[in-house]
C-alpha cells in the first residue's frame, strides 16, 4: 500500500517536472523578449536535472545545476546586457511568416522521424523497461552511483576527460582574443 | 502511418501511465525538445535566440543518453555508465561553446550596433 502510494507520488511528480520542462522550453522558443527567453531556458534547465534525478544520475543533475543554470545562463544574460543599450532592445522584431513556417515544417518533419526511429528501436520498449536499472545493480551494488560514474569518468575516459580540459583552455583565449578590442 | 499506430498502441497498454519508469517517456520529451530547439534555430532572428535554441538541442541529446544508459540491460563486464559519461562530455562542450559564441556575438555588436542575423549581411562595413 505504502508502496503503491510512493509510485504513484513519483509518477505524478515525474508529470509535473515534463509539464515544466516542455512549458518552458516552449516559452524559449516562443517569447519575444530575448531576456524571457533566456529566463524560461533556466527553468527548462532545472526541469532537465529533475529528469536527470528520476534517470538516477544524480551527479548529472548537479552538473546540469552549476553549469547550465549557474554559468551558461548567466553568460547569456551577460551577452544580452551587453548587446542591448535599452530594454526595448531586448524584444526580437516580429518573426516574418516564412520564417515561423519554415521552422514549423523542419521541426515538425523532425519530431515524426523522431517517433517513427523511437517505434523502430531494436530491443522493443516494453524489454528494455523490464530492465532497467540492471546494469547498475550489478556495478554498484557495494558502491553508490557516483563512485562507480567516477572510476569509469577517470580510467575508461581519461584521455577524453584531459583533451576536454584543454579544449575549455582554448575555448576561453579564443573567447578573449575575439572579443579584445585592438589597442594599437 | 504503420509507426504512428504502433505508438499508440504502446500507450494503450499503460506504458505511458508508468511515469519515470518507462523509456518510452524520456525518448518523446528528447524529441520535443530537440524539435522546439530545432524551430528555434530556423525561425530565430537573434543570435542569442538561436544560441538559445542550440543548448535545448543539446539538453534533448543529454537526455536520450542518460536514459538509454539507465534502461541498457546488464552484460558481462560492463560497467553501464557510458551514457552518463557522454552526457558529462556533452555539458562541457556545450560550456566552450557557448563562450565562444556569445564573444562571437559581441565581436558583432561590436563592429555592427546590432545582433540580428537578418541585418548582418555584409563581408565589411
Amino acid at each position: 500500500m505504502v508502496r503503491a502510494m510512493h509510485s504513484m507520488l513519483a509518477t505524478l511528480l515525474f508529470w509535473i517536472v515534463v509539464l515544466m520542462t516542455v512549458t518552458a522550453a516552449t516559452f524559449v522558443v516562443v517569447a519575444r523578449n530575448i531576456l524571457h527567453a533566456a529566463f524560461a531556458l533556466a527553468v527548462a534547465f532545472l526541469g532537465v536535472a529533475g529528469i536527470y534525478i528520476f534517470l538516477h544520475a544524480d551527479f548529472l543533475a548537479a552538473v546540469q545545476l552549476i553549469v547550465y543554470v549557474g554559468g551558461i545562463i548567466v553568460l547569456v544574460m551577460f551577452a544580452i546586457m551587453f548587446s542591448a543599450h535599452t530594454q526595448e532592445g531586448t524584444v526580437e522584431p516580429r518573426r516574418t511568416w516564412l520564417a515561423l513556417g519554415g521552422g514549423a515544417l523542419v521541426a515538425g518533419v523532425v519530431l515524426a522521424a523522431t517517433i517513427m526511429l523511437i517505434n523502430r528501436l531494436q530491443v522493443p520498449l516494453a524489454e528494455a523497461n523490464a530492465h532497467a536499472d540492471a546494469a547498475y545493480r550489478t556495478t554498484a551494488s557495494a558502491a553508490p552511483g557516483e563512485i562507480a560514474l567516477g572510476h569509469v569518468l577517470l580510467g575508461e575516459y581519461l584521455l577524453p576527460f584531459e583533451v576536454a580540459s584543454i579544449l575549455i583552455l582554448a575555448a576561453l583565449v579564443g573567447a578573449v582574443a575575439i572579443v579584445r578590442k585592438e589597442t594599437r | 502511418m504503420d509507426a504512428f499506430a504502433h505508438g499508440l498502441v504502446l500507450a494503450d497498454q499503460g506504458l505511458l501511465s508508468s511515469g519515470p519508469n518507462n523509456l518510452f517517456n524520456y525518448l518523446i520529451l528528447g524529441g520535443v525538445l530537440f524539435a522546439l530547439g530545432i524551430f528555434a534555430m530556423v525561425s530565430r532572428k537573434n543570435a542569442v535566440g538561436i544560441l538559445l535554441g542550440v543548448e535545448l538541442i543539446l539538453n534533448a541529446s543529454g537526455i536520450n543518453f542518460v536514459a538509454f544508459a539507465r534502461f541498457n540491460g546488464h552484460q558481462a563486464g560492463y560497467h553501464g555508465f557510458d551514457g552518463q559519461v557522454f552526457t558529462l562530455f556533452i555539458i562541457v562542450l556545450a560550456a566552450a561553446e557557448a563562450a565562444v559564441a556569445l564573444a562571437l556575438v559581441l565581436a558583432v555588436f561590436q563592429t555592427h550596433r546590432t545582433i540580428e542575423m537578418d541585418r548582418v549581411d555584409e563581408l565589411r562595413m
